[in-house]
Formats: structure tokens, C-alpha cells, sequence
């Protein structure tokens, strides 16, 4: 049987094209449709269609090399176009290069390719609107929220001065303040979650001393409260540096010592302990304490424990506070008692020394 | 002698209660609604003291620290910054831009005014 025949009877558009003396020698049925359809005209093929489907494409002449590309063709005379994949292969016969031309259409497949890769695009900007959307807003709410809490804090100076505060002024007037900071809690919390959520999270991580961040947070959060309560801050053993994300440390442990002020009346207490090999951190408070049955669903998003019902609370600080202690390798586990207490254990290994 | 405190905020509402409440804490207090203006007004006045906001239009809270770092006759006024922003780069990129204090909003007074007179003692303790 002829060779000509067993290509005929491919479906896949094939062409056998001499370079050296710019002729074809084969197209079949199906080739010849493609080029019918590209050329838009009734004409048979021409070495000079199949140059063009080429363009700067040269194939290797050593015989029996396979290469394949991709190439976009404009139909003539109208505003489409047909993806083509070809694979080209050569064979050598009588001193004559030849060139074995199998093209595919994959217009659909790379319509559908472009589909895809446009509504990833799509989704991942609305993802990043979304994300923007939280923060912008979290932010914003923060500029009326300031005038708000320094306007109280001027309405109740000036009733002072004029020996106005009385219980029932000093009452309401704490109530306010109280509210606008839980919202504030809330919108950095959702902040977070929403970076979490959306996996923007960046964990830098470098060599951080933990009582110093221990002493940020206590400065910038803890001093100067209404009630008096002070953080307790002990360490024991030579301190050493963990590595670790700082500003992920920082909202760990503000998390871990705002709860332990909020569901106690006494002064809660930091303890780091340096041993040998790893650093224990403990929060430990002498409050409410969490009942043993919430105790597995605790660092779930959402949840609460079943004694809290008066005391606000998005649900969310502690599975926060999970997740960013794992991105830095470190593990934590709670212990509580009702009406006893809790204290919440996080250990973080140190780094590696580097043999010399 | 009252204390001269140029407050730089962009927000006019915060802006009128801060100044109010400096005031009633025995302050004079200078008011500027963006870094510029600050520049301006701190070099026209030297006060004691200035409190920035750190995103303001025209001249930002950074711009202005460096602004004042080069400037001879600025370079010794401390300054504390108010930031929104709670991430401890944004607070670490402050203070290594030479603020000497700073804090979060919304804050309460108290805390803020706790860090004024920190600020300000220091300055007379070194005098």
C-alpha cells in the first residue's frame, strides 16, 4: 500500500513539505481543510501557505528529530484566528530533506485555556478587592472610632473640671469607652482572620527576643488600665532568641494576656522559662476557667465556651492565635479549671546551631 | 510656662477634640492639617512637642520624621506618632525613623497624655 493512502486516511491534518526545493509533496484530506479554512479561498495548498503556518520556525534537519510548537493563524480575510499545534519531524531520502508536518487544531482547547486563565484572573481580583475591602474598612472605621473614644475622654475631662463626674456620668461614660474598644478588638481581629482566610499571610521570621515583646505588649496594651491590674511578667533560665515572626508573636501573646485580664478580677501572669533546649511560655490567670467540655473546641473558629454568655467576644482570637503559632513551629495547649483558672502553654524550640 | 504642643492631623473632627483636650490639660496647642503644614508651623513656632498622624496627605508621618531629622533647628523636638495602623513594622519603622513615642488609635487619653509627660520630662531632666 502506497504511503500516501495510510496518511489519507488520518484524521489529523498531515504534510510532507521539501524545504531544500520549496514544494509539498503530501497533504491530505483533512490538511487540505484546515488550509481551505484558513486561506478562505477554494484553492489547494501551496508550499507558501505551510512557510507561513512555519513562520521563523526552522526545523532541525538531522533526520528523525521530532520538535512541536503552537502557533496563532489569522483566517484571511476575517477577524478569527485557529490555534494550531504542529509536530514536525524530518526524514532524509535520496539527499532530500523532508519535513513530516502533523497539525492539530486546538482552538476550542485553547479557548477554553484562555476561559480559565481569565476567570482565575477574575476570581483572584475580586479575592484581593475582597481582602483590600476588609482592611480599607477596618482602618477607615478606626478615623470616627478615635474621634469618638477622644471626644468622650474631652466630655468627661471637662465634667471633671467643673466637678460634674458624678457615678452616673463616670458609669455611662466607661460604658462608651468599653464599647468602642471592643469594637476596635473586633475589627482587627476580623482583619486578621480575613489575611488568615485568605492566606496573604506573610511569616517573616528572624531572630526575636521574647521578653522584649513580652515588655512591648504590655506597654502598649496593658499600662495604665482603669482597674489598676498590672501583667505579671517572670522569667527563669538565660534567655535566648527564638525564631520566630515578631508581629505574629506580638498578637499571640496580646490575644493570650487580653483574655486572661477579661475573664479574671486578679493581675495575670507571663512566665518564661529558658530551659535546655526550648522556651515555655505560660499565660496564666486566676478567673473563670473554661468548662472541661469546651475544652476540645476551643481554638475552633467561632466558638466560645459555654460561660462566657456576658462577656463579649468574637470567637475568633484563639483559633488566630493557634494557627500562628503553628506557622512558627511552636505548639500550644491549654489547662483550666473552673472558676479556678486557666493557663494557656506555648513552646517554642530554638534554632538549630549551625555546626561549625 | 504652658508647654507648646503642634498637633498634625488631618482629620478636622479629631484634630478640634484633640486640641480641646490638650488645652484643658494646660497646653498651648498649634494645629497643622498635614505634614507640610506641620513643617511650617514647627519651624515658625518650635514647640515643645509635636503629635503626627502618620497617613495624611501631602507630607506623611515618615516624610515628616525624615524632614525633621535633616533639619537642624527641628531635629531636637520629639516627636509622637498616632498611627491606626497596629503592626509593629509600621511602630518599629517609626521609631527607627527617630519618633519617640507613639501611639495606637483610637487610644485613651490617659495613655496618651502619659506619654507626653514621659516625652517631656525627659527633655527637662536632661536640661
Amino acid at each position: 500500500m502506497p504511503y500516501q493512502e495510510i496518511l489519507s486516511a488520518i484524521p489529523t491534518p498531515v504534510v510532507i513539505c521539501s524545504h531544500q526545493k520549496k514544494r509539498l509533496l503530501f497533504v491530505n484530506t483533512p490538511a487540505a481543510t484546515l488550509f481551505k479554512k484558513l486561506t478562505n479561498t477554494k484553492r489547494g495548498v501551496s508550499y507558501s501557505d505551510i512557510k507561513i503556518i512555519l513562520h521563523d520556525f526552522s526545523p532541525r534537519e538531522d533526520s528523525g528529530q521530532v520538535n512541536s510548537f503552537e502557533t496563532r493563524q489569522p483566517v484571511r480575510g476575517k477577524k478569527a484566528f485557529l490555534w494550531l499545534e504542529v509536530i514536525t519531524s524530518t526524514v532524509m531520502q535520496d539527499n532530500e530533506i523532508f519535513t513530516v508536518l502533523l497539525i492539530n487544531d486546538i482552538s476550542a482547547r485553547k479557548t477554553k485555556e484562555q476561559q480559565m486563565v481569565q476567570s482565575l484572573e477574575q476570581e483572584r481580583s475580586l479575592h484581593e478587592m475582597k481582602s483590600n475591602f476588609i482592611s480599607m474598612a477596618s482602618h477607615e472605621f478606626k478615623t470616627p472610632l478615635t474621634a469618638i473614644s477622644s471626644t468622650v475622654d474631652l466630655l468627661e475631662t471637662k465634667l471633671q473640671m467643673d466637678n460634674l463626674l458624678d457615678q452616673f456620668y463616670r458609669h455611662n461614660i466607661s460604658k462608651i469607652s468599653s464599647e468602642i474598644f471592643k469594637l476596635n478588638t473586633m475589627l482587627d481581629e476580623m482583619l486578621t482572620l480575613s489575611t488568615i482566610v485568605s492566606n496573604n499571610i506573610e511569616v517573616s521570621k528572624q531572630a526575636v527576643a521574647v521578653e522584649q515583646v513580652i515588655h512591648d505588649i504590655k506597654y502598649q496594651y496593658f499600662s495604665e488600665r482603669k482597674d489598676d491590674r498590672v501583667l505579671q511578667v517572670a522569667v527563669t533560665g538565660t534567655p535566648r532568641k527564638i525564631y520566630a515572626d515578631k508581629n505574629q508573636l506580638s498578637k499571640i501573646f496580646t490575644n493570650l494576656v487580653g483574655n486572661a485580664f477579661k475573664y479574671s478580677s486578679e493581675n495575670p501572669a507571663v512566665k518564661l522559662q529558658y530551659q535546655k533546649s526550648r522556651l515555655l511560655i505560660k499565660i496564666t490567670d486566676t478567673g473563670i476557667g473554661i468548662p472541661e467540655k469546651d475544652l476540645p473546641y476551643l481554638f475552633n473558629s467561632f466558638y466560645r465556651g459555654s460561660n462566657v454568655a456576658s462577656i463579649e467576644g468574637t470567637g475568633l482570637g484563639l483559633s488566630i492565635v493557634k494557627d500562628f503559632v503553628e506557622r512558627n513551629n511552636g505548639t500550644i495547649f491549654v489547662e483550666s479549671q473552673e472558676h479556678r483558672g486557666t493557663t494557656f502553654t506555648i513552646i517554642f524550640k530554638y534554632p538549630q546551631e549551625t555546626p561549625a | 510656662m504652658n508647654r507648646t504642643i503642634l498637633l498634625i492631623e488631618d482629620k478636622p473632627s479629631l484634630l478640634d477634640t484633640l486640641k480641646s483636650l490638650l488645652e484643658l490639660h494646660q497646653y498651648r496647642v498649634i494645629v497643622a492639617a498635614n505634614g507640610a503644614e506641620g513643617v511650617a508651623q514647627a519651624r515658625l513656632n518650635q514647640p515643645d512637642l509635636v503629635i503626627s498622624d502618620i497617613y495624611m496627605p501631602v507630607l506623611n508621618g515618615y516624610e515628616l520624621l525624615e524632614l525633621f531629622k535633616q533639619d537642624d533647628a527641628l531635629r531636637k523636638i520629639p516627636v509622637i506618632m498616632l498611627t491606626a495602623k497596629t503592626e509593629i513594622e509600621e511602630i518599629d519603622l517609626a521609631l527607627e525613623k527617630g519618633a519617640d513615642g507613639y501611639v495606637t488609635k483610637p487610644f485613651v487619653f490617659k495613655n496618651l497624655h502619659a506619654v507626653i509627660q514621659k516625652i517631656l520630662n525627659k527633655g527637662t531632666e536632661e536640661m
